[in-house]
């Protein structure tokens, strides 16, 4: 990612007035809030954690409005924010009783030889078979970190760039954690599918 | 050139022996991903589709892949969380516009 100077940063620095940041308010910000919402729940797992989060990203983005540049991607500026609340805040007093160690994670799944580990013996057929609750249970079972960058790219459509932006993460790192994401989820599935029955 | 050229080179010639035959499938998914996430270069692009078109394994697994990748985000698309009716309200009155 490119270093910015701080006066460069300050340059960029915008001085909207009242009517400019209520423009930019509803017309770059607001139509992402589904999305934004989406991506809250996925991370959170819980309807008043994830309506908290998205609000709580939305004030901040007003609060910081000046920093933003009109024209510029919003969606990806406001999902920063959010993921940066949801590590800062609501990962801290998340209800899940099994917390994962993400460096140790990511240290296993970036190692040369993970893959000889990895089954990712998986079907079309049986993918074709499930139904998406299924397919979302098997997502939400991955760690945090893995699932965001399949829930970024696969079902928001960020690029690789964009991603390594919003996660603050060398854009190779996004290549290789997407890989190991998708086949976290492959193996989840092919073993939900085995215990179902569904490869018979 | 993108981010990629190098790495996908690299990898490309480690997926095929000598004769050309695909022996690191494992590997060749990871190359096929970039190509799905449209994350390749135009020339990383030109030698993968030369290869689907000639190698059977590879392509087979190419489409494999792709039906996986597409059939895992459509029914993830439509399963999406349903937003509360009053989120827009909430928002728009706690930032006072």
């Amino acid at each position: 990612m490119s270093e910015e100077t701080t006066q460069e940063q300050s340059a960029r620095r915008q001085n909207y007035s009242e009517k400019e940041k209520t423009e930019v308010f509803d017309g770059e910000f607001m139509p992402h809030v589904d999305s934004m919402y989406n991506f809250a729940y996925r991370l959170t797992f819980d309807e008043d954690d994830a309506k908290d989060l998205v609000q709580d990203t939305y004030l901040k983005a007003f609060r910081f409005i000046n920093s933003f540049e009109r024209g510029t991607n919003a969606k990806a500026w406001l999902f920063r924010i959010l993921k940066n609340s949801f590590i800062n805040e609501y990962r801290k007093k998340s209800k899940q009783p099994n917390k994962v160690d993400y460096n140790e994670v990511e240290q296993y799944y970036n190692s040369d030889d993970v893959d000889e580990n990895i089954t990712t013996d998986l079907r079309v057929e049986t993918v074709q078979h499930m139904i998406g609750d299924e397919i979302s249970g098997a997502l939400n079972n991955i760690p945090v970190d893995f699932r965001t960058v399949i829930i970024l790219s696969d079902l928001e459509g960020f690029t690789y760039e964009e991603m390594s932006k919003i996660l603050d993460i060398p854009i190779g790192t996004v290549r290789s954690r997407l890989h190991r994401a998708r086949n976290m989820l492959k193996e989840k599935l092919a073993s939900y599918a085995k215990e179902m029955g569904y490869n018979k | 050139m993108s981010e990629f050229s190098d790495w996908f080179k690299d990898t490309f010639k480690k997926c095929y022996c000598e004769h050309g035959n695909l022996i690191d499938e494992q590997r060749f998914a990871e190359i096929v991903q970039l190509v799905l996430d449209n994350e390749a270069d135009d020339e990383s692009r030109s030698i993968f589709e030369q290869k689907i078109k000639s190698c059977v394994k590879s392509n087979f697994t190419f489409e494999k892949e792709k039906k996986i990748k597409d059939e895992i985000k459509r029914k993830l698309c439509e399963h999406k969380a349903e937003m509360p009716m009053n989120l827009v309200e909430t928002i728009r009155k706690s930032v006072d516009i």
